[in-house]
Formats: structure tokens, sequence, C-alpha cells
């Protein structure tokens, strides 16, 4: 009974289709996956089980990388321009570079001003 | 715990006017990113507790996650075309974040996905010996139910799962 107790709390755990309170849809990152390419035809079961946690640590990471940005302009709200401006100063995400610089298009191009001030 | 169904209204209309391809459209806006409530709650759990994140910043976020995925899955799918295979599995995207910089990740992943393994081994190698064995792994007490919550409000820590263990112990035996 210890063992199933054990094993039901890792899949509540967003091992299982239904997701717990900390982790990520797995039908959704299919569908996200799905939309990659066409040559994805097919995807294993615990490929969305790995991105489940493989996003958070990304989101984690991300999210981090842009508070540091937040803190340098000595302020405590976090805004997508620190996003940017963590995205295009860190080497592992210059492939979100153009979107976040595309997303940002109603200001007047704050991710340059930062870039060039650091 | 239903926070996922319609969790997102406000991924739906920051980007009207993109030009990117992705946002061809909006009534496809929940097929192509995570909840944001679910991205808002990892989010907070990585800043200090006086940090506060904008809309803004949470809809920036919740695309750069789905392009993080695509990213990865084109990658890994590239790989298992040259290697002639149809589907794509974990260990090709673990493959693929080496190969693009994310080997940060690779050995909590691999931790993730070995425990996973393990369950769906046990789950699966009871089921085709006889059902009885696998329906106690698929449907907890209710005593157990209580005890995850228990066990998530601390995080989950599939590094040390002993922790949890002990803690799944004491509504375990008094239901013995």
């Amino acid at each position: 009974m210890r063992q199933a107790g054990a094993y039901s709390g890792i899949l509540s755990g967003g091992l299982s289709g239904k997701t717990g309170p900390h982790s990520l849809p797995l039908a959704r990152i299919k569908k996200i996956m799905k939309k990659s390419g066409n040559d994805v035809k097919m995807i294993s079961g615990e490929a969305p089980i790995v991105f489940s946690k493989a996003c958070e640590l990304f989101i984690e990471e991300l999210t981090k990388r842009s508070w540091t940005m937040t803190i340098q302009g000595k302020r405590r709200t976090l805004h997508k321009e620190d996003v940017a401006s963590a995205a295009i100063a860190t080497d592992i995400f210059d492939f979100l570079v153009n979107l976040v610089s595309n997303s940002s298009h109603s200001m007047d191009n704050p991710v340059e001003i930062e870039t060039t001030s650091k | 715990m239903a926070a996922e169904a319609p969790a997102s209204p406000g991924g739906g209309s920051h980007e009207s006017g993109d030009q990117s391809p992705r946002s061809n459209s909006n009534a496809r806006e929940q097929d192509r990113f995570l909840p944001i409530a679910n991205i808002s709650r990892i989010m907070k759990k990585a800043l200090p507790a006086n940090g506060k994140i904008a809309k803004d910043a949470k809809e920036t976020i919740q695309e750069c996650v789905s392009e993080f995925i695509s990213f990865i899955t084109s990658e890994a799918s590239d790989k298992c075309q040259r290697e002639k295979r149809k589907t794509v599995n974990g260990d090709d995207l673990l493959w693929a974040m080496t190969t693009l910089g994310f080997e940060d990740y690779i050995d909590p992943l691999k931790i993730y996905l070995s425990r996973y393994r393990e369950v769906i081994g046990d789950t699966k190698g009871s089921a085709k010996a006889g059902d009885t064995s696998a329906k106690e792994v698929v449907r907890p007490s209710p005593n157990a139910q209580i005890s995850h919550q228990g066990s998530f409000s601390q995080g989950v820590s599939y590094a040390n799962p002993q922790s949890q263990a002990k803690h799944l112990m004491v509504p375990m035996q008094s239901n013995e």
C-alpha cells in the first residue's frame, strides 16, 4: 500500500493525463509539439512528460534572468522588456530574440536601449 | 484544482495585430499556448516574495514556452528523420536539449524520466500480468489522496523521494 501511495503521488504530480497543481497539461504540450513541423507525426507517451518538466525549468530560468533585468532597472515589477533583455543577453535563448523583439512593437524598442546601456 | 480549462482568457487578445505566422487564428489560441495560470504559478515560484509580474511579461513567457517546445521538437524530429524513425521519444528530446545548449536541464529531467519509467513499467507490467494490481496503482485510496495534497504544498521534490514517502506514511498507518 505504501508503494501504491508513492506511485500515485508521482502520477498526480503531472505524469497522468490529469495534471496536478504544479504541472502543465500534457495534451496541450502534445498539440504544440505537433505544430512544430509536418514531419512530427508520432510522439511517444513520455515526450510530453519530459516537456512538462523541461518547460518548468525553462520558465524558471527565463523568469530569474528577466528578474535580474528588472532589478538592474531598479524596479520591482517584471515586464516584457525584461524578458526581451534576458533573452537577448543569454546565448541559449537566442531562438527567442525574434519573438520578443517582435512582440514589443508597441514600445519604442526598449530592448535596444537596455542592451546598449550595458 | 480545475485550473486548466478556461484558465487563459488573458492570452487571447494581446497580439491581435501581430503578423507572425503563428497567430493566424485567435480561435486556435487554446492550442498554441500553455495555460497562463500554470505559467504564472511557475514564474511566481522563481521570484522573491516581493516580486510582481506584469501581465505582458506573463504573455511573453507564454509565447516563449511554445517557441521552446517547437524549437526542441524540431531538432529532435530532424534526428528521427535522419535515423528513419517515426516516433519522437523522450531521449530524442534530451538529445536535442543537449545539442541546443540546455544541458543543465538534462540531469533533473533524467531523474524525472527514470521515475516515470519506473511507474509506467510497473503499471504496464502489472496490467499485463493481471488487472487487479494495476488498479491498485491507478486508484489511490481516499487517505492517499489527502496526503498527496500535503506533499504538493511542500513542492514536488523528485530528487528526494524519501521525504515524500515519510510524509505518506502517516495517514497510511492509520488506514491499516
